[in-house]
Order: structure tokens, then sequence, then C-alpha cells
């Protein structure tokens, strides 16, 4: 098998995984315009953003010479439910003769569930599958916790280009692991070479955080998101997001464990029930977010997500009841990026505006930019 | 010599330059229509400019907004590059300190923007959509056969109502033909038109956020009148056009370059009027340095490169302040 996935955020825990599994394995390319445009050219016109680029990537990756698809697929109302089917007819009716490994979730199909790891584990014993993917799932948790580190210190760094020479390298290592042991010396080296660089924290009114929510593809790949944490950092303003890989495994693959039920908890005054996607998420962020002391949130939301829909909507309820500045962003084919960029500045201007009016120099700063 | 700040507005449809004194009072003012060579336009107007001020003042100061502030802000060696929405607010609260609402309708864009204590506390965008803005109602003048600067006169004639859908402009367009073989009016169909274009904006735009007094229009669509109508009679409330209505990007832009001038006391980096006799080309190219595969534009004034721009890690922009790091590249 010739396995291939979703390329969403950094696709090096699913490579690891299925290396570890003895596959070869297909390394998605990033979303590009010109995953862009093969996705947009086969797909349905109506259906949303995330189904468009998936198909594209797909179609780069079996150019690539793969010859499975292994995916997830998802739960509730939200269509993505049935894009793992939808995707798999796509492309048969390409003519193109791929396997498909959709994963549902393990409550909803459990024999289905065991015979598709079964095809994944080939030789391994599930013991073996069992330390594999805690392995794999280890490092999703490492590389995360790096993730987020740069994410709340790269708007400090001024040395950008060693910062990427640094990320780089972190991959790299990252990408030759092959035992749990191996990925505490990796994320030791990681904070280790990080911590190094010059990082000058700002504090008080200068300090500006913004969270990032809505639908877990655009959210997570920065390859059609404009990079819109870096841009954020860019402007000086520490970032969270509301997906993590390593979260997102913890709440659909390992039974039991949720840390989502507290943050789905908090949505309750604006949301009651599970509507699809992670509308019901999003929305507890938002409210977690300014517990936090955030300073502003922004929404993304692929054009046609009928979860996101719903969420757009009540925003400005919830940025008036909790006087919290909301951006909501529409993703699509079409968006012209000087257009988004003006959204964001004028963002950011607004939310630095606002926290100076607070603190005491407020006069100096109103008009000073 | 007296001072002098630069501020220049290169929107999608026009480009607008402004020169204010250091008490914000106008000294210069130009609106032209963007033809599609924005750096040839900045330099008529600039050399213009010079003419018109000749010795008296000395450039303190530029700042650049607009769609395409970032190429023209390198050309220029601009001291402050932002936003519109940012330089429309600060015009408007500097003119009109008690504003509340302001409705900006440009060439392609139209926007909201919402003020509380001189303090702007949230905007809206027109998102896929630009139906409704200056580019349409030039197309529709055109078609009617009416001069753009006679068309909302032209509505305030009608005598009687007439509804046209519009959500989006092709659907627009046609209702407005099929209510011409109707019979009625050009006068009926513009006043239409604009209502259609308000109750559009209402929609999409304002979208159920509260706004309230006083309100504020700007943008090159307030000339209209038939649009200014239309929206008072929407909101039910007056609605203000302030003097300069159509270069109020250019005014915000230059009153924040003051600023930032005068807060950081800090030297202009404008390159001068000579700027205007240089020839600039740009080009792109994707660098292969890392994964990130970024396209970076890369600015040249009569052959030298004088800007690059586009690349997320530094490695092209920071490039030409020390030129060691050219050498370790292969993708020029």
């Amino acid at each position: 098998m010739k396995i291939t996935f979703p390329h969403m955020g950094s696709p090096l825990i699913y490579t690891k995984l299925f290396e570890l599994l003895g596959h070869e394995v297909i390394v998605p390319p990033k979303p590009t315009q010109k995953t862009i445009n093969l996705g947009v050219k086969y797909s349905p016109e109506f259906a949303c953003f995330p189904l468009k680029v998936l198909l594209g990537t797909y179609l780069e990756a079996i150019e690539m010479g793969a010859d499975t698809i292994v995916s997830s697929g998802g739960n509730g109302p939200c269509r993505a439910g049935y894009y793992g089917e939808v995707h798999q007819r796509l492309i048969r009716n390409m003519g193109l003769d791929i396997d498909f490994i959709i994963f549902d979730e393990l409550k909803r199909d459990y024999k289905g569930f065991i015979n598709k790891l079964k095809k994944l584990k080939g030789q391994h014993s599930w013991f073996d599958l069992y330390k594999i993917v805690k392995t794999a799932y280890k490092m999703a948790v490492s590389t995360d916790k790096v993730k987020k580190f740069i994410e709340h210190k790269r708007p400090y760094i001024s040395d950008k280009k060693k910062l990427n020479k640094v990320k780089l390298a972190i991959e790299d290592q990252y990408r030759e692991i092959k035992t749990e042991q191996d990925i505490v010396r990796v994320e030791e080296y990681a904070f280790k070479i990080l911590k190094g660089l010059d990082i000058e924290e700002k504090t008080g009114a200068e300090k500006l955080k913004i969270g990032i929510v809505g639908e877990i593809y655009v959210v997570m790949e920065s390859g059609i998101n404009f990079n819109l944490a870096e841009l954020l950092n860019d402007f000086g303003v520490e970032v969270e997001m509301s997906h993590y890989i390593s979260e997102w495994i913890q709440e659909n693959l390992i039974p039991f464990v949720s840390h989502e039920k507290e943050i789905m908890k908090k949505a309750e005054d604006y949301i009651e029930t599970i509507i699809g996607g992670h509308a019901k998420q999003n929305v507890g962020h938002i409210v977690d977010y300014k517990e936090r002391g955030f300073d502003g949130i922004v929404h993304l939301k692929p054009f046609g997500c009928l979860p996101e829909l719903v969420t757009q909507s009540i925003l400005d309820k919830i940025s008036d009841d909790l006087d919290l500045p909301i951006l909501s962003l529409s993703i699509d084919e079409q968006m012209a990026t000087a257009n988004v960029m003006t959204r964001i500045e004028a963002f950011i201007d607004m939310i630095k505006q606002k926290k100076y009016k607070r603190s005491s120099d407020h006069e100096r700063h109103v008009f000073g930019y | 010599m007296k001072d002098m700040y630069l501020g220049i507005d290169i929107g999608s449809v026009s480009i607008n330059v402004i020169a204010i004194d250091s008490k914000n009072e106008i000294l210069f003012k130009s609106y032209c229509r963007n033809s599609g060579e924005p750096v040839e336009i900045v330099k008529e107007v600039l050399t213009d400019l010079q003419e018109k001020v000749k010795n008296r003042y000395n450039v303190k100061g530029v700042g650049v907004t607009g769609s395409g502030r970032q190429l023209i802000g390198y050309i220029l060696g601009a001291d402050v590059v932002k936003n519109e929405i940012t330089a429309h607010a600060t015009a408007t609260i500097y003119y009109h300190p008690d504003v509340s609402t302001i409705f900006e309708i440009g060439g392609q864009d139209s926007k909201l923007i919402i003020v509380k204590d001189r303090i702007v506390t949230d905007f809206a965008m027109n998102t896929v959509c630009a139906a409704g803005t200056g580019s349409f109602l030039d197309h529709q003048a055109q078609r009617l056969g009416v001069k753009i600067e006679e068309f909302g006169e032209l509505a305030l004639t009608a005598e009687r109502d007439v509804r046209i859908a519009g959500r989006c402009t092709v659907f627009a367009e046609s209702d407005m033909i099929s209510k011409q073989q109707y019979g009625f009016t050009k006068a009926e169909i513009i006043k239409g038109l604009s209502e259609a274009l308000v109750r559009n904006y209402i929609n999409n735009i304002v979208r159920g956020k509260k706004i309230k007094p006083v309100y504020v229009f700007q943008g090159g669509v307030a000339a209209n009148v038939g649009i200014k109508a239309a929206f008072e009679k929407e909101i039910g409330s007056e609605v203000i056009i302030p003097e300069h209505f159509n270069v109020m990007g250019a005014i915000g832009i230059a009153i924040i370059a003051r600023n930032y001038i005068l807060k950081n006391e800090t030297d202009t980096n404008f390159k001068g009027f000579a700027v205007t006799r240089d020839s600039f080309n740009t080009s792109t190219f994707t660098c292969s340095g890392c994964p990130n595969m970024c396209e970076v534009i890369k600015i040249q004034a009569n052959g030298t490169t004088i800007a690059m721009t586009g690349d997320r890690c530094g490695k092209w922009s920071n490039s030409l302040k020390s030129s060691e790091d050219l050498l370790d590249t292969t993708t020029a």
C-alpha cells in the first residue's frame, strides 16, 4: 500500500504513524493554488471549501503514486461525515482505482473500525499497533507543545530567519523518531534551541492575545488560511488556536477521555445542542478565551460551512455580551489577500486602541499608532 | 519652508492624494481614476503637487493606504502604510468627533465603521460580494446613458416607486431591464436601484448591528444624492456627507503620518519628488529555500532593487540590508 492522507497542519504525525506500521507513505503536498484549482474543478460547486481542497490534495497525492487514502469521518449533522464517501465516489468516477480507509467514530461501528485497523496494521501484533499509535500520539502532543510555544513567543523574536531555520531543524529531528524515548530527547532539544533565541516579551497594554476559532480544517491548514497564526504573530500578536491535532486525537480516538466537555459547557448560553462540526466547541472556546484574558477572536469559516454559519450568526451577540471584538472571515477560492490583510490590520488597530484606552497612557496612543 | 504631510489612498477605482500642513489644514487635494497604472498616476499627481507648492513646503511625512498601499509605500518611502478602515475612521473622527456610525462605499468595497468615544469599536466590510459599490453604479449609469455625476440628481425626480432586487448585481441588472420594459422611467429605475443598494448594504454589511446617530456617509458613492436620500429613508435619520467625502482615506492617512512623525520625532523616509522621474519594475519569484515556498515580490527602480517582500522568514526582505544573504541562494 502506498498510503496518503489529508494535509492538515503538519503531516509529520501521520507520516510517522504509517511509516512505523511499515507502509510506504506518500506525503501529500501543502495545499497551494494548484491544489485548490484541481479540487474546485472536480467538486460539486456548492460543497464546502475543505471538501474541494481535500479532493485537490488527494489528486495531487495520487499523481505522486498514492493508491490508498486514509482519512477520518465526521460526526453530527456536519457534511464532513459524508466526505469520505463523496471523495471516494468523485475519485472513482474519474476512473481512478484508489482504496479508501475512512475511520468513523469508534462507538458508531466497532466492527468496521477494527477491520480497518486490521488492514492498516498488517503483520504487526495488536500490542505493536498499540505501541506505534501511542508513539504517534505522544509525538503529536510533543509537536503541539512546540507549536504552541512558537505561537506565543514568535511575536517577540526579531530574527525570523533564524527562527525559521530552528523550526526546520526541529522538524528534521522529529522525522527521525522511532520510540517514545526519542520524543523526550527531541522535545528537550527543541525547547533548548527555541529558548536560546532572543525573545523580548512585551507586557501590559503592549501585549496582545488573539484566539483563532472556526472549522477545524481551515484553522489548522496554514496553506489555505493565509498563514493566519504567523501573520498575526508578525503584527506582534500572541496566538492560540481552538484546534490542535493532539487534542483532536484525544477527543476522537481515545475512548473515555474528553477535555472538550468543559469547553462545550461554556457554550451553553449561546448554543444548546451539538449542531455538527465544531460549532459548539468554538463558541465554548470564545468564552474560554475571554475568561483567560484574550483581547480578540478571529473566526474562520469555509464558504458554505453550515455549522460555522450558525456560529457566525451569533457572534455579534457573543461579542456584545463579552465585550470582546470578533472578526469573522469567510474562506473560499476567491479570497483576495489584500482584502484579508486590510481586515486583519484594522482589527488589530481596533483592539490596540481599545486596550490603550483602558491603560493610563491612553491619550498618547489614541492617534499615535 | 513650512511642513507638509502627504496622504495617498490607492483604491481599486480611484487614487487620491492629499497634502496637509502641521495643523491638518488641506493644502492640496487630488481625486483621479485608477486606470490600472497606479505608479504612473501617483508620479503625475506628485509632479503636479510639486509644481503647485514649489519651494514653500517641505515634505515631513508620507502615509499610504488602500488596497495598493504596499507597492506605492515601498516606491515612495512611506513612513506609515495602513489599512483604509483605520485611515477612514481617523479622518471622520477628526472632522466629526461626535460620529457614531460611518457608512463608507467606494469603488469595490463597502464598509461600516462603528465608533464610540472617538475609538473604533466594530467594523464590517463586504465579504464575497461587491453588489452596490461604485463600480456597479458606474456600469449602470453607462448602460442607461446617464452621466454618473447626474445619476443621483435624476433619482430625486422620480414620481413612482419601483422595487428592484438588490441581492446580487447580476440579478439587479436583469430586474432593472425587465422593470424598464414595464414602462418605468429612467429616474424611477435609478431611484429603485439606489434603494436596492442601500437595502443590500443594510442586509449584508450592517447585518443587525446596532447603529445610531451621528451618521456619516463617505467614499466616492457619497457624491450620489440619490443614495444619500435612500439611506436617510431607510434609517429614518439625517446622514452627514463630509466636505471631502471622496478623499477621506487620504486625509486620514496623512493625519496618521503626521501624528506618527510628531510623536516619534523622526525624520521622514520619503525619497523626494525625484521618484517621479524614476522608472519602476516589479517581478515575482518563488523562493525554494524551505518548504514554505513563499512568493517573493521584487521592486526595482531604474534597474536597482529597492525592496523585496512576501517572504515569511525575512530572508529576502532583510537581504537589502546585508548582501551576504543573497549569496546562499540559487533561486532568484
